[in-house]
């Protein structure tokens, strides 16, 4: 098959297509987003939860930690096997989990901190979204993937995906019918 | 699958950028950048991209059999599973198509006990003195063989033991030297490199993947070849060997089977063989059950990882890491799962949905099988950008594991460059998220589009191509969903 030359004025064409087509979608995307966000947040009154985490050999009980933006998290940790750590992120907490004690050392790693002794550490969830937990002390072969969930309401970044997700489909239907409709028509 | 001599998009116009990029395959990079076509004909440069990544290979194994069995702190692990990987997935497959086949250690025992030489040619003498010659029994691989599906159950093999394989040192060096043995033991039976075509769990969805590529290698004329008897691209000549993965780049439309071993670049005498720069996604053509079934276990995989590795349910983790809780029973429910999933659950969604969107379109002369096949190309695009999604956190979360073991390789307490001690720490975790929806959103996008232009090649008109295709379109929608919940939510 040989290259076909092809005239300015029909690149033009397919240029004017391709981007119209391309803001479609995007505003597809756009509508989407923002609706899945408007329709899936949903926020209530922060409260205080008393929570223990029990860490063992590779999983955190309770696995996902649900909470509303502005909650009050009170935690208490206790490892039933061997030394755990309890690395929470987008909170800036560290925590060692020494098994059989009621103490666990907590720290601020972006501070830089000394390990300090405590009974409970208090988190207070002001960002929304979703914050794994992960085990910061090797504690064996699946030590880097022994994580858990705090998900925090109204979680926007997976409200959006949807959105933008079923708006990209139904835009795409939308925009195929049209095209398939209009080419029926040409043809006619 | 079947050895693609054929054209598979005869019925296909180039799409428009391709066209307008500078000719039906894109850009010719030999031609824009000076130097480079001297660089891919040089004789030496496969032996030493291999050879250099055979050295490193040896280290890693050696680290493997005497280093830390803790995974996170022994460099076979950090590096072939972690860096290497990512690397892999997220940049070399879809930028760089096989390359990594180019370089890959695997099968370069064999390859070289082939050719009894690193670098050089053997040709023969007399009459043949124009023919590569081979040691070895250099017996065709069985004609019941030729595709992906031992590729294919390969993968789903190590996949169900990937706890084991992919935390344990000691379990990926005897599972990579169990296949330098197995490639090594094929090519003194079997022509050339019949272990990546046919065998290598790797190889299978790197040909997969790399339909996406942005590069690929193609004649620049294709009547050249036409009307060029001597085929030494094929059957090889005193400057290089015939494709070792027995491709026909003279017809060549896909990067599927092609190791980019560069042979061919050597063999042309009229240099038509080039390497063109493309469009991301610019193949859309599966062939084969096999091969479709290759789109579903990888999705289906990017998913079971998600919950297995990245998960926070200790359940699954007991149950995939049987070797450590002795939960068999729970292997076993595991392992039947996974499989179900990629063999049973998934493909019949797809299947369901390639029915009903035949059935929408009203165009019975178009075979189920044929819709089945050609719609599974929608899971290639949205299988390599859920891979994506999921290997950018392994490396944002475990970077910290690489600068240990470079000071560290073994776990023995060394610290060779000053960076043992370097505190674990993920880099920027809050931004996973707004990493991976973007991500899954254009592996959506990509699907949606690219099956549609799977559906007109199969349905003709828009018309009952359009309604052909919304199945699909939902299926990949709901499974993008279930990527998001399962990543962000």
């Amino acid at each position: 098959m040989s290259d076909v030359p092809i005239s300015p004025s029909v690149r033009q064409v397919e240029d004017r297509q391709r981007f119209a087509l391309g803001l479609a979608v995007a505003t597809a995307v756009a509508i989407g987003a923002t609706v899945g966000t408007l329709a899936l947040d949903q926020t209530e009154p922060p409260q205080d939860r008393q929570i223990l985490v029990r860490a063992r050999q590779y999983a955190y009980d309770p696995p996902v930690i649900r909470a509303n933006r502005g909650d009050r998290l009170f935690l208490k940790l206790v490892a039933l096997d061997v030394v755990h750590g309890f690395f929470l992120e987008g909170y800036d907490l560290d925590v060692e989990i020494t098994p059989q004690q009621n103490k666990f050392k907590v720290r601020h790693p972006s501070r830089h901190d000394d390990w300090a002794e405590q009974e409970e550490v208090i988190v207070v969830v002001d960002k929304p979204g979703k914050f794994r937990f992960r085990c910061s002390h090797t504690c064996g072969s699946l030590h880097p993937f022994m994580s858990g969930e705090l998900i925090v309401e109204p979680n926007h970044v997976l409200h959006a995906g949807l959105g933008a997700g079923g708006g990209l489909f139904l835009g795409s239907v939308v925009i195929a019918w049209r095209r398939a409709h209009r080419a029926s028509r040409v043809r006619v | 699958m079947q050895v693609a001599y054929e054209s598979d998009q005869t019925a296909a116009p180039a799409p428009a950028t391709a066209r307008r990029a500078g000719g039906r395959n894109g850009v010719d990079l030999c031609a824009a950048i000076p130097g480079l076509r001297s660089v891919l004909k040089w004789r030496p440069l496969q032996f030493w991209l291999s050879w250099v990544n055979l050295v490193f290979f040896a280290a890693f194994m050696a680290a493997g059999l005497f280093g830390s069995p803790v995974g996170s702190h022994n460099i076979m692990i950090v590096f072939v599973w972690i860096l290497w990987w990512f690397l892999l997935i997220t940049l070399l497959v879809p930028f760089l198509s096989r390359i990594w086949c180019t370089m890959c250690p695997l099968p370069s025992f064999g390859e070289w006990l082939q050719r009894l030489r690193f670098i050089g040619v053997w040709v023969g003498n007399g009459p043949a003195k124009q023919r590569t010659r081979f040691f070895g029994l250099s017996r065709a691989w069985p004609k019941a063989l030729q595709n992906i599906w031992l590729q294919n159950v390969g993968f789903l093999g190590l996949a169900v033991f990937s706890a084991l394989l992919v935390t344990r040192p000691i379990v990926s060096t005897a599972v990579l030297g169990g296949m330098i043995v197995l490639a090594l033991g094929l090519s003194l039976v079997y022509r050339q490199r019949a272990f990546c075509m046919y065998l290598c769990p790797v190889s299978g969805f790197l040909g997969l993947y790399s339909m996406t590529a942005t590069v690929a290698i193609r004649v620049k004329d294709r009547e050249l070849c036409r009307g060029h008897k001597e085929k030494e691209c094929l059957l090889g000549c005193a400057k290089g060997y015939g494709c070792p993965w027995f491709q026909y780049v003279g017809t060549m439309e896909r990067n599927n089977y092609c190791g980019m071993c560069l042979e061919c670049f050597k063999t042309c005498p009229y240099d038509n063989v080039t390497l063109y720069l493309r469009p991301f996604c610019s193949e859309t053509t599966l062939k084969g059950v096999d091969e479709a079934f290759k789109a579903f276990i990888m999705v289906a995989l990017a998913l079971v990882y998600s919950i297995t590795l990245l998960g926070p349910w200790g359940v699954v983790k007991d149950w995939a890491n049987a070797s450590e809780s002795g939960n068999w029973a729970g292997f076993a429910i595991y392992a039947g799962s996974v499989v179900g999933l990629c063999l049973v659950l998934f493909p019949s969604l797809h299947l369901g949905a390639a029915a009903l969107g035949r059935r929408l379109a009203a165009v019975h002369a178009v075979k189920l099988k044929a819709v089945f096949v050609g719609f599974a190309y929608a899971w290639v695009p949205l299988g390599l950008l859920a891979w994506v999604a999921f290997s950018v956190p392994l490396v944002m979360v475990n970077g910290a594991y690489i600068l240990l073991v470079l000071s560290d390789p073994m776990g023995r307490g060394w610290d060779l460059l000053g960076t043992a001690t370097v505190q674990w720490h993920p880099i920027f975790p809050e931004w996973i998220p707004l990493v991976q929806v973007p991500l899954l959103l254009v592996g959506l996008f990509l699907a949606l589009s690219r099956s549609l232009r799977v559906s007109q090649r199969l349905f003709g008109e828009l018309s009952a191509a359009v309604p052909a295709v919304i199945p699909i379109w939902g299926l990949a929608t709901v499974v993008t969903a279930v990527f998001m919940v399962f990543f962000v939510g």
